[in-house]
């Protein structure tokens, strides 16, 4: 009688596993790496180029062509390598979640995930900020300092950064759920081989 | 056994909160009056937006460090510090990363968006964002390890029953 106890007590235990969990953190996993994955080719191809007629000698007009890159801006540049490692780590994390259920380390496999996504969401967090405030020193410019704003010559420069900064936000937000999802998968740790069932 | 672990928090987040409290004061009191081609203007912290996220974050940080220190050790709100804390990190990092990107731009310019550097009119208003923005550096590298250990310790004694 205590063996079919302690069947009972086993298979209930089975069916109680966070097998619904899973298939969640997966797919917030694999929409947060589409998100930093199109921040990332958005922000990395952000190109523009303008001719413009600077002066007029005669009757040949002299034109001057200027481009934007994103590279001319630092952080723009950091935007892109962050939100470029967010999506390894979320490919990483993807491929591990799928493959390679045995691998582990001691036991502390959860930790690592766990630690991992924290500072990914460091990450892009300073990357989405850094990015968003230039955007917004370029659309309006600072009358303190005689900037003036690039966002009316550069268009489509302008809205193709705005379009990877809102991708790398819902990103954040993606992996800041995330990251909470692995802590508390950390916390509530099952211990699947404890025999000690007997209280 | 446990006195040395609460001193060392204690330590660590009396450390946070003197350098958010630095930072905030520093950069709020950063202004200098300069002439830029015969104009004279006031170079303040509230011109840039950045700046302003960057002083009401830390101060936000501040009141929060401030009031944490006066919660007694083992009570049930030590949980919710452990949550806040690791939002509040991901604020600072957000409002120093901001505020680094413009601060860059006032020293170095920008040259193919043709904004010149403004550092070489207001020196002592750049030394002063600069002393601002390292405090806050302090602050964030400070509350990374207050955050690990923090987590250690809240998770040493779970994972001690697995053996």
């Amino acid at each position: 009688m205590a063996l079919q106890n302690e069947d009972k007590l086993e298979v209930r235990y089975s069916s109680l596993q966070p097998k619904p969990k899973k298939w969640v953190l997966l797919m917030l996993r694999l929409l947060a790496f589409f998100a930093t994955a199109a921040a990332t080719v958005v922000m990395g191809l952000n190109k523009e180029t303008k001719t413009l007629v600077v002066a007029t000698v005669g009757t040949t007009p002299i034109k001057a062509t200027l481009t934007a890159k994103f590279q001319h801006t630092p952080a723009f540049v950091f935007f892109v390598i962050a939100n470029g490692l967010a999506s390894i780590h979320n490919l990483v994390m993807i491929m591990g979640d799928l493959f390679g259920q045995k691998l582990d380390y001691k036991g502390l496999r959860l930790a690592m995930i766990a630690i991992l996504d924290m500072m990914t969401v460091a990450l892009i967090s300073g990357g989405a900020s850094a990015a968003a405030f230039m955007a917004e020193l370029g659309k309006n410019g600072n009358s303190h300092a005689r900037w003036n704003s690039i966002c009316d010559k550069y268009k489509t420069f302008c809205d193709h950064g705005g379009g990877a900064l809102i991708a790398s936000f819902a990103a954040l937000i993606l992996m800041l759920i995330i990251s909470v999802m692995s802590i508390i998968k950390l916390l509530i740790k099952p211990k699947p081989d404890s025999t000690t069932v007997v209280p | 056994m446990v006195k040395p672990k609460r001193l060392l928090r204690l330590l660590l987040r009396i450390i946070v909160l003197g350098s958010t409290l630095a930072a905030v004061i520093i950069m709020a009191t950063s202004h200098e009056k300069g002439t830029f081609f015969a104009l004279s203007y006031e170079a303040k912290y509230s011109d840039t937006p950045a700046f302003k996220f960057f002083v009401i974050a830390n101060a936000i940080v501040t009141v929060y460090g401030f009031l944490v220190l006066f919660i007694p050790s083992e009570s049930q709100l030590w949980g919710l510090v452990l949550a806040l804390d690791l939002v509040f990190t991901m604020l600072l990092i957000s409002s120093i990363s901001a505020a680094l990107a413009v601060a860059q731009v006032g020293k170095k310019g920008n040259s193919s968006a043709g904004w010149l550097p403004v550092c070489g009119q207001v020196t002592k208003y750049c030394n002063q964002v600069t002393g601002a923005l390292v405090a806050g550096f302090i602050a964030i590298i400070t509350y990374i390890i207050l955050l690990l250990y923090s987590i250690y310790t809240f998770l040493n004694p779970l994972l001690g029953k697995n053996g």
